[in-house]
């Protein structure tokens, strides 16, 4: 036994080796890294650190930054100061003016009274398995830094976005998905690829972008069809490939490298159909679409249900190209627009996930890179024309969580009287990312990469993981 | 569980199996430590291995994990997890758990234990934890030392650390008894095969046969070119493998254009080359226009041999070597600007820099400094910042050096009438932007004068904004104050205000006075007299009462230029304040400096139709994408923890001390001195860099694993004398040429190996670092693409240059891979699936995966069904009507350059005449999106393993 074990296995080997003992090979993918062999550039599921509570993550990026004011964080003394200078002054982007009181009524929501504002109805009824965390902050007022920020625990220099992190340090269940998807309607967000890059990871790792404004597969998943052929005709082609390699194996073999290859051709095989499948929304029930929403929300929310059945890792789903959320003006008309769009769709997708019994290993995390001014802001050359908006508010702003070990009903810290400033158990975007990561059984500070000469980090050397969060 | 060593059995390897276990049995068995005290067993056999494996991360310096392994007390009381081991009980200590590498932290980190070292840490544990001597219970271990002095470390780091010290020559040892004869002749002639054989035979292995010449040209080929060979070289070679027809064979593909483009690519994976800044705000163009002048250049410098350090050189200095070099060649600075802007945040810009030159030249991880003393290398905040002023102390012009004329023709014609229509109006602009910022300047020349009593630098950082509206320029107030510093109280105008400026506002009325009074003294020619009429009228006794005077003279100065009103008092007012040159006065360049926000957008826009002019490129001049030195090089001040609002000590611009850290010369940015230092044959770390960076593309693996980092962190090479002899040899007989590189290495015997794995070799070295074979590799996206290209029959030679072409494109198979425009901001998906090097920092060697995305572009990517198509057409063509047989011959010669065996021949007609079976008349008859039977075969064989691998 000892001798065996004792047998000098090099890492690369191992990868192949026991892939093609436990039969996860096609996921094997062997790499010369820029370094040593100290990484598996491969997305074969690995062991976490420690016992996850969390197996996948679904990320709703409400990008532009949402008001917390007028949706998750009521605040009485806006109204009681409205239209007087509020006694707390911070600088944020654009000059800002007096108290602006929320547009929206506020009411209670199941048993744990979590106050949700009337823009989300269809998310109210999931109040008790939501934790609000009331005292998120980040580092700058602007959309650029405070996306790297949260997307990349980094707000300019190059790193690796958190779901690149995620599908290195844990693989991913399903070897026929990618596991790790990006979805947008319509285009880039503001920093575009940065936001899903694996940046010095291997490219494995980066997030799969998809533009979910389209409705065809193959338009969809790149190359997931062959732009002539149908599947029986091509079944046939594949058949003389495979027989082709194998020949070609036999004659160089046996050959690690060559074996992951074919293998690999057969997962792209299997993949095809198995893409194909998962992101064609078509395939599901008319009441369910129907619950969803026959809209681009609708169809995201239920490809994102889709593909962590199908044990995608890492979801991101952001609301829309640019920066929807960035409501500057008139945020009463354009909040009560954005929610209505999404509103629906993440409640079905919560009740699914709560139906399919997903939400217990899955993690949902909503919210923008940052939240707005409690104050309103002032018109200026910037094109704004009436006082009517917010401004960006890094100093405080809420986001929610589901599931995936996270304490239900809860409300975790709290901004000041107004919602300018997180003053109780604040919580920075590296401490969400620590806790994210320890919720999928990671450890911040050991989920490293060795690059440029030394061990990078997605929290740097920040990050606390908030147990009061967790269930 | 580790898995079990499975591909042994599967070559049949029983007996290295055996002879293994018999190796494990000598160096484990209880023979050696019979006799021996455990303590001596500890000292021999246990400390250092904890020295070696254990202590650089826990010990004194840094101890990972709050866990310490330098005393018998810390392996006990253990770390965050608990108790490191537990005296006798091998199960429930985790240190064993992790070096065995079966736990969730298998230790160390990146390199496993030899499995010998693992039996000698059972047996510690087993045995009790016996410790002797320092760190034993009861003599503490070493006390924490302070942070270790960083001029003791830097001396200790050039005395130990093998890339610090010089590389030597080494005689190359002789060839091992043991060998067989042949191979004993062959690799007698190369250095580099004897330094191998030396390390192959100290294993107790042979080298692998010499590969089959069909394989070694196609390697060749691919190694040197990027390209496929072409069947009947191939047909050729195999029919006369003798070495010269080998060595012609080399000579020809080195002298090749092909082989230039082909490592420039590599190149510009060192150099982070993309054709895009990164992340433009919205409505920004982030196109580089010209960085492709960079990318054209470095294939012409390879081309030409260009020697190495010559070649660094002016990547680095171009504009400032003597004598100068042409023009063109100033495109090599592109080699520093065709990075990442960073959204204007100058300093990751120059950590950019930075990285480049020292990581990417050198392999040392300078950058790790911005923010500390480097951890681990001796590398201080002060060397980085030494090299942050050389980096701050250049600009990129705003125009940048025309290096070469249009190609003349209509196109140029037309260019150069627009352009010169689009420039006017830029100045246009521009003159009126100056007009306003001059006459509010002038209007607001008391706020100026107060401005200049004001303490600098000013609380919030910047000027203040005036009742009206107006901002105050700081470029003016500069001006103003340095004006007045050089005036002196004795100046006919501006005397009085020099004195009085600094003065509480309660003095102020007697320094007034004072200065008044002794004009009366010094008589009419000391003092301007319209000033002092002003004066006199007004009697100002207060800061901003007499500001307002000096401006109320000031504006009737202005006004009355030309007029009956104007004298010579009044002229010499406007000298001092309103003429160009004056404090007052925005010069033409300053523009843009003091534009308003809405003047700033339309004088970007009109300049922006400029640059977008600029950038097609088209019948437009080329341009060098230069860096040149500012006016006035100045030192930079640390920046503590990297933050640019946290100023300590100024260093002086200087090489790193690692390289002797000499001093620049102040009047340049340094640039030149830092190229000299890095491609000096004194330099340490440059000729092994790029001979281990070469060796890494050839062998696909280096000579050092990590060829990105030669520092102390890095690995060791796994052949150091190799490493230095060669590394010598590239300098002193080669002189610098990458071309005598590349020869002496694909010439060697050690790379003409065959790739097939050995059974025994593969038990002793799974990893190949001995080299006793080749290593079998996958094609880059590069080469894929191109071999898709020549496959197709459409792949031109001759284009390529200029402006890139869309890689993925399946209009544009006519030109190399390597000519692609490369946007870092939005690579396509279908190259990173090959896994092209991130351009956001030097790549010295691409991560190389095999993921099913790669399949999937073989079985559906537009690309591969166009090269299908064009391959079958062409194939067919040549078979004419000579049936299956001769088509499925001329795809196999195409697309991988041999005829197929008579069993894949069968195979291939077999099927291509069932899938006819299937086929409809309609389905033959259809239109142009028809795939057919034939095509369908043709991209079956582009699709194969063999078309993606090299053996």
């Amino acid at each position: 036994m000892t001798a065996r074990a004792a047998t000098p296995v090099s890492r690369r080997e191992a990868l192949v080796r026991s892939g093609l003992g436990l039969g996860w090979l096609g996921a094997a993918s062997l790499l010369a890294d820029e370094g040593r062999s100290n990484v598996p550039a491969t997305l074969a599921p690995r062991p976490p650190h420690f016992t996850p509570r969390a197996r996948a993550v679904i990320h709703l990026f409400a990008n532009g930054g949402p008001s917390h004011v007028d949706t998750f964080d009521r605040k009485v003394a806006l109204d009681a100061y409205a239209g007087r200078e509020i006694p707390v002054s911070l600088k944020t982007e654009r000059r800002t003016g007096t108290a602006m009181p929320s547009p929206f009524a506020f009411r209670r929501h199941g048993e744990s009274g979590l106050e949700v504002s009337e823009l989300f109805p269809a998310l109210a009824r999931h109040a008790d398995r939501l934790c609000v965390v009331r005292s998120m902050h980040a580092d700058v007022p602007n959309h650029e830094p405070s996306l790297m920020l949260m997307n990349c625990g980094d707000p300019r220099l190059v790193r690796p976005s958190a779901g690149a992190w995620v599908t290195y340090g844990l693989g991913t269940e399903n070897q026929n998905l990618p596991g790790f998807v990006a979805m947008c309607p319509g285009g880039y967000p503001i920093k575009a690829t940065e936001n899903w890059r694996s940046a010095f990871l291997p490219g494995a790792f980066q997030g799969t972008y998809v533009d979910t404004r389209k409705r065809r597969v193959e338009d969809l998943v790149q190359h997931v069809n062959h732009p002539v052929l149908d599947r029986e005709t091509q079944r046939r082609q594949f058949g003389l490939i495979a027989g082709l390699d194998r020949r070609h194996l036999a004659d160089r073999g046996p050959d690690p490298l060559l074996e992951a290859r074919l293998a690999s051709l057969e997962l792209a095989w299997r993949m095809q159909a198995e893409a194909a499948d998962a992101f064609d929304v078509s395939r599901e029930p008319q009441h369910v679409l129907e619950r969803y929403g026959d809209d681009v929300q609708g169809r995201q929310m239920l490809i994102a249900r889709r593909l962590v059945e199908r044990g995608v890792r890492y979801v991101q789903v952001w609301h829309g190209e640019g920066q929807p959320w960035d409501s500057h003006e008139d945020i009463a008309k354009n909040h009560r627009k954005l929610a209505r769009e999404s509103d629906r769709a993440i409640g079905a997708l919560l009740d699914d996930l709560v139906g399919l019994g997903l939400l217990e290993t899955t993690l949902v995390l909503w919210g923008g890179e940052f939240g707005r001014t409690p104050t309103v802001e002032l018109p200026s050359d910037a094109g704004v024309k009436a006082p009517t908006g917010r401004d960006h508010n890094h100093y405080g702003f809420s986001v929610w969580l589901a599931g995936g070990g996270i304490k239900p009903g809860h409300v975790h810290g709290a901004t000041d009287e107004f919602g300018f400033r997180a003053v109780e158990n604040r919580m920075h975007v590296h401490d969400l990312q620590a806790t994210m990561l320890h919720l999928l059984g990671l450890d911040h500070e050991r989920l490293t990469y060795r690059h440029s000469g030394r061990d990078f980090r997605l929290t740097d050397v920040h990050g606390r993981v908030v147990s009061e969060i967790v269930a | 569980m580790f898995p079990l060593a499975l591909l042994p059995d599967r070559l049949g390897c029983k007996a290295s199996r055996r002879r293994l276990l018999i190796l494990l049995a000598l160096t484990l068995g209880p023979q050696a430590v019979r006799g021996a005290g455990a303590d001596d067993f500890f000292e021999s056999r246990v400390r250092p291995l904890l020295v070696a494996r254990c202590q650089e991360c826990h010990g004194a310096k840094v101890s990972e994990a709050g866990l310490r392994l330098d005393s018998r007390r810390g392996v006990l009381a253990g770390g965050r997890s608990g108790p490191a081991a537990i005296a006798g009980d091998i199960d429930r200590s985790r240190l064993i758990e992790a070096v065995r590498r079966v736990g969730e932290l298998p230790m160390p980190p990146d390199d496993p234990l030899d499995p010998a070292d693992v039996a000698v840490l059972k047996r510690w544990v087993a045995d009790g934890l016996a410790w002797s001597g320092p760190g034993s219970e009861g003599q503490e271990g070493p006390a924490p030392s302070p942070v270790a002095d960083p001029d003791m470390r830097l001396a200790e780091a050039l005395a130990t650390h093998w890339s610090f010290r010089p590389p030597q020559r080494h005689q190359p040892p002789a060839l091992p008894a043991s060998f067989p004869e042949d191979i004993r002749r062959a690799w007698s002639a190369s250095p580099v095969d004897r330094f191998v054989a030396a390390g192959i035979a100290a294993a107790g292995l042979t080298p692998a046969p010499a590969a089959p010449p069909e394989h070694l040209i196609r390697r060749l080929s691919f190694d040197l070119t990027g390209l496929p060979p072409a069947a009947a070289d191939v047909d050729a070679f195999a029919a006369d493998p003798s070495d010269a027809a080998y060595a012609s064979l080399v000579d020809r593909l080195l002298a090749s254009r092909e082989h230039a483009e082909h490592w420039a690519r590599t190149w510009l994976d060192l150099a982070r080359y993309a054709d895009t800044m990164g992340y433009a705000f919205d409505g920004q163009t982030s196109l580089y226009p010209f960085a492709w002048t960079y990318r054209d250049w470095v294939i012409g410098a390879l081309h030409k041999d260009l020697p190495y350090d010559r070649f660094v050189i002016l990547q680095i200095a171009a504009d400032l070597v003597t004598p100068p070099v042409p023009r063109a060649d100033l495109a090599a600075l592109g080699f520093l600007t065709v990075g990442r802007t960073f959204m204007g945040n100058e300093h990751d810009v120059f950590d950019d820099r930075i990285d480049l030159v020292t990581r990417g030249l050198m392999g040392l991880t300078v950058a790790c400094a911005r923010c500390h003393d480097h951890k681990y290398e001796p590398v201080g905040m002060a060397d980085y910042y030494a090299l942050h002023g050389i980096f701050a102390s250049c600009e990129i012009p705003e125009q940048l050096p025309v290096i070469g004329p249009p190609p003349p023709g209509p196109e140029a014609d037309t260019f150069a009438a627009t352009m010169a229509g689009l420039e006017q109006r830029e100045a246009e602009y521009g003159r009126t932007i100056h007009e306003r910022a001059t006459r509010e300047a002038i209007q607001h020349a008391a706020d100026y004068l107060l401005e200049t009593c004001r303490p600098l630098p000013r609380p919030d950082g910047r000027p203040p904004q005036l009742a009206d509206g107006y901002e105050i320029e700081q470029l003016l107030v500069d001006r103003l104050v340095r004006k007045l510093e050089g005036a002196g109280p004795d100046h006919p105008v501006l005397g009085l205000w020099v004195a009085v400026r600094g003065q509480s506002d309660e003095a102020f009325p007697t320094a007034v006075a004072a200065v008044t009074t002794a004009w009366q003294a010094a008589g009419e020619a000391a003092v301007n007299a319209a000033l002092r009429a002003e004066v006199r009228a007004a009697h100002p006794a207060a800061p901003r009462p007499l500001a307002e005077t000096f401006a109320r003279v000031i504006a009737r100065a202005h006004a009355a230029a030309g007029t009956a009103e104007d004298d010579a008092h009044l002229a010499a007012v406007r000298e001092t304040f309103t003429l160009p040159g004056a404090p007052l006065v925005v010069l033409p360049g300053e523009v843009a400096r003091v534009a308003r926000r809405e003047e700033e957008v339309e004088l970007r826009k009109r300049r922006r139709d400029i640059a977008a002019l600029q950038a097609k490129a088209s019948g437009g001049p080329l341009r060098a994408m230069v860096l040149r030195d500012v006016e006035q090089p100045h030192d930079s001040p640390i920046f503590l923890r990297g933050q640019s609002d946290r100023i300590g000590e100024v260093v002086p611009r200087r090489l790193p001390r690692l390289l002797g850290g000499e001093a620049v010369d102040r009047r340049s940015s340094g640039r030149l001195e830092l190229a000299r230092g890095i491609a000096s044959p004194a330099n340490p770390l440059t000729a092994r860099l790029i001979v281990n960076w070469a060796w890494t593309h050839h062998f696909g693996r280096g000579l050092v694993a990590t060829p990105g980092d030669l520092g102390l962190r890095g690995d060791p090479p796994s052949h150091p004398e190799l490493l230095d002899d060669l590394a010598r040899r590239f300098v002193e007989d080669g002189r610098w040429s990458l071309r005598w590189l590349h020869r002496e290495i694909v010439t060697s015997h050690a790379w003409r190996q065959a790739s097939r794995i050995r059974c025994e070799g593969h038990a002793v070295d799974p990893e190949n670092r001995l080299v006793a074979r080749a290593n079998r590799r996958r094609l880059d996206w590069e080469a894929w693409r191109d071999s898709l290209c020549a496959a197709a029959g459409t792949l031109d030679l001759a284009r390529g240059g200029g402006p890139g072409i869309d890689p993925v494109a399946t209009e544009r198979i006519d030109v190399r891979s390597l000519y692609a425009q490369l946007d870092r901001q939005d690579v396509p998906g279908i190259m990173r699936s090959f896994d092209i090097a991130n351009p956001d920092a030097a790549v010295h060697a691409r991560v190389r995966t095999i993921v099913p995305p790669q399949s999937l572009a073989s079985l559906n990517a537009p690309l591969v069904v166009e090269a299908a198509r064009r391959l079958a057409d062409r194939a067919a063509a040549a078979a004419g009507g000579d049936g299956d047989e001769a088509f499925v011959r001329s795809v196999w010669r195409a697309a991988l350059s041999r005829t197929p065996s008579a069993d894949e021949a069968a195979l291939a007609m077999v099927w291509l005449a069932d899938e006819r079976r299937g086929e409809s008349a309609a389905d033959a008859a259809a239109d142009g999106r028809h795939f057919g039977p034939r095509e369908r075969l043709a991209q079956a064989v582009l699709a194969t393993a063999e078309f993606e691998f090299l053996d």
